[in-house]
């Protein structure tokens, strides 16, 4: 019997460059909270990230290189800040496609929503300086696009993506590693939110105690913890085992959506404003979710990808 | 023998092919037809049985005695046991709890006393801590030890004793000193069960089974040299026992147990879509399980870290709410083997109360691992 082993860890090299990663998107908020950039110009220039070549991380050298395990440890640890940048569609883009290797990023995909009419798909930092579309990823047919009008969605503010028409259909492995890595930059996302559940219960008081000294409060975010632990492990099996279902992916987001509903809850009424923010990281996991949806669950991409 | 260096994979093809002719066919076939006592006979073979083939004690420490090997290898042996249906010995508590304990807080003579006869299966042990009235509370607890020439007599009741029926030896904790601050009047003790005064009933669950016995002291005499740690250090003694109740052992044997009433469950289901899905999340839930023990392993070098903290804390809640849903599914699907789901149903209830209650557990994930304020 082969499945008593589950190998979870990533390479030295995945923890190295999530290790720099954090630093670098550390450095560039200087503890601002997320509210302060994730509109405007991202802190960090585009030029940093392609200077010091960090999207060239998940290019493989005749084989060798960044597995997907890693490129999970990458993609939690860009999570935790958000920065408004299309780094992780970059990495996979030049990941899977030579053109790209040979081009300028950055990079992003046209990727298939569950619900849309028609063709409609989903291209994250559609708006971004000299952004294109690596279409076809995977396929024969690869090749580099403008990115088409379209109109801007309102709910993944963190992906400033925008609903377009392209037809574009991805490899099933594409699809996946996409899924993957957007499902484990939702579980860095949810860490975030975390921390921030437990320091602002240990500063708010009420009935002079802090509130997290009260048990309701305690098991609320005692389960949400629990929820990031296991999304993280599911999101680690997804990565080490291919034959792990698009579900399996599902879950993992489905747990960091729980564990951002009980980091709202516990803020009480500030939970709930737009001001502090919170809501910037819930929505970046749905839209992750309903992406997962469209890449790996949809019966339109299941029978796009049997045909 | 186990060669040095011996990978994690030869080992796993080691311990398969030894459970394979190892593991007693008539445990196999007829276990649900033995008597309670040619049943015990059995498991108390396999805990001997264990250490001539190598297996006991895999990762305990070489220099007392044990296998040397990481928790990697426990746990891969403790699935592989499980799917080959080897029997439960009767040693568990000796072997998982009392023999670290005193690795960690005994002395060199209390550990050549009683280790080797436990890794060996001759000597078996329970654990006496919950009382009546001391059971989230454990600090709370009344059993009085008191000073006597060379020892203490022990006067009071514990509850929830499992194995209590097989042990030879019961490991205790005693209120020492009545007047000492709370986390400082208890110690532990080493305490013979075959002397007059221990009086042992049955405790019968829910389910109709029986796990469990209270146990009555009366006068029960515990020798000076068989305290571990010192008067007054029995709560640090027994918070280092209860990290280890908790740890990812016990999680790969539920593992399998609840991996095969899923698969149990999905033969009865069929292919009824709408029964098929909410199968196929119990399995994704108990796959993810699986996962994150062997993330647990994989910190398990990095004992201090917070990582290690965070992700060895879930297990037990995350464990036993997962069985008590597959286990109402079960018997929600009304279908086949009716007399098996409505057994565990009720068995299950149990999971999210021994071993520290969930609501227990949760509270040391947010205080210890989270640090939110008490």
């Amino acid at each position: 019997m082969t499945d008593i082993i589950a190998n979870t860890e990533p390479s030295e090299l995945g923890v190295e460059v999530a290790g720099a990663i954090r630093e670098l998107a550390a450095r560039s908020i200087e503890g601002l909270p997320i509210s302060s950039y994730i509109e405007g110009a991202s802190p960090l220039s585009w030029s940093e990230i392609a200077d010091g070549e960090w999207d060239q991380i998940g290019v493989l050298d005749d084989g060798e290189g960044a597995d997907l395990r890693d490129l999970v440890e990458v993609a939690m640890a860009w999570g935790e800040t958000l920065l408004p940048l299309p780094y992780v569609e970059t990495v996979l883009a030049r990941r899977h496609s030579e053109i790209a290797q040979g081009a300028a990023g950055p990079f992003t995909f046209a990727l298939p929503l569950p619900t849309a009419p028609g063709d409609n798909a989903y291209v994250p930092f559609a708006d971004h300086e000299g952004i294109r579309i690596l279409v076809g990823a995977g396929t024969p047919d690869a090749a580099l696009a403008d990115v088409p009008e379209g109109s801007r969605d309102e709910l993944g503010l963190s992906l400033r993506g925008r609903e377009v028409l392209v037809v574009s259909s991805l490899s099933d492995d594409v699809a996946r590693e996409i899924a993957v890595c957007l499902a484990a930059e939702s579980v860095g996302a949810a860490r975030r939110l975390l921390e921030m559940g437990v320091s602002y219960t240990k500063e708010r008081v009420q009935f002079g105690k802090p509130v997290g000294s009260f048990q309701a409060v305690k098991h609320h975010l005692a389960n949400a913890l629990i929820a990031v632990e296991l999304a993280e492990s599911a999101i680690i099996w997804a990565s080490r085992d291919e034959h792990a279902s698009g579900r399996v992916v599902a879950s993992a987001v489905d747990g960091c959506i729980r564990a951002a509903e009980l980091v709202l809850q516990v803020h009480g009424g500030v939970g709930f404003t737009w001001e502090l923010g919170l809501h910037y990281y819930l929505r970046h996991m749905l839209i992750v979710r309903e992406l997962v949806e469209g890449l790996l669950l949809s019966p339109r991409n299941a029978e796009e990808a049997s045909s | 023998m186990p060669e040095v260096d011996e990978s994690l994979e030869s080992f796993v093809a080691r311990a398969e092919e030894w459970l394979v002719d190892n593991v007693p066919e008539r445990w196999k076939s007829t276990r649900g037809a033995l008597s309670t006592a040619e049943s015990d006979e059995i498991r108390h073979e396999w805990d001997r049985t264990l250490w001539r083939g190598g297996f006991a004690g895999l990762s305990f420490p070489s220099e007392f005695g044990g296998q040397g090997l990481g928790l990697a290898e426990e746990v891969a042996f403790h699935v592989l046991a499980a799917r080959a249906q080897a029997p439960d010995g009767l040693s568990r508590i000796g072997r998982l709890l009392v023999a670290p304990m005193l690795v960690r807080s005994g002395t060199e003579a209390q550990r050549e006393r009683y280790v080797a006869k436990i890794l060996s299966g001759e000597q078996i042990w329970c654990q006496g801590f919950s009382e009546p009235t001391a059971g989230s509370d454990l600090a709370g607890i009344s059993t009085r030890a008191r000073r006597v020439d060379g020892g203490y007599l022990i006067n009071g009741r514990k509850i929830w004793t499992s194995f209590a029926q097989h042990a030879d030896r019961c490991f205790m904790l005693v209120r020492t000193d009545p007047d000492a601050p709370r986390y400082h009047n208890l110690s532990v003790l080493l305490v013979d069960m075959h002397q007059e005064g221990v009086t042992i009933n049955d405790i019968r669950q829910a389910s109709g089974a029986i796990h469990f016995a209270e146990v009555q002291f009366e006068d029960v005499f515990a020798a000076e040299e068989d305290r571990v740690g010192g008067e007054g250090e029995g709560w640090r003694v027994a918070m280092g026992v209860l990290a280890d109740e908790r740890g990812g052992i016990e999680t790969a044997t539920r593992y399998v147990e609840i991996r095969s009433d899923i698969d149990l469950l999905r033969q009865a289901v069929g292919s009824d879509p709408e029964w098929s899905d909410i199968v196929d999340a119990l399995e994704i839930r108990a796959e993810t399980l699986r996962w994150h023990l062997w993330k647990v392993v994989a910190l398990d070098s990095q004992r201090d870290s917070a990582e290690f903290a965070r992700a060895v804390a879930v297990l037990k809640v995350v464990w036993s709410e997962l069985w008590q849903d597959v286990t109402r599914t079960g018997w929600k699907a009304f279908g086949p083997q009716r007399e098996h789901w409505r057994f565990n149903y009720l068995e299950s209830r149990a999971a999210s109360i021994y071993s520290g209650s969930n609501e227990i557990q949760r509270n040391i994930i947010s205080e210890r691992v989270l640090g939110l304020p008490r």
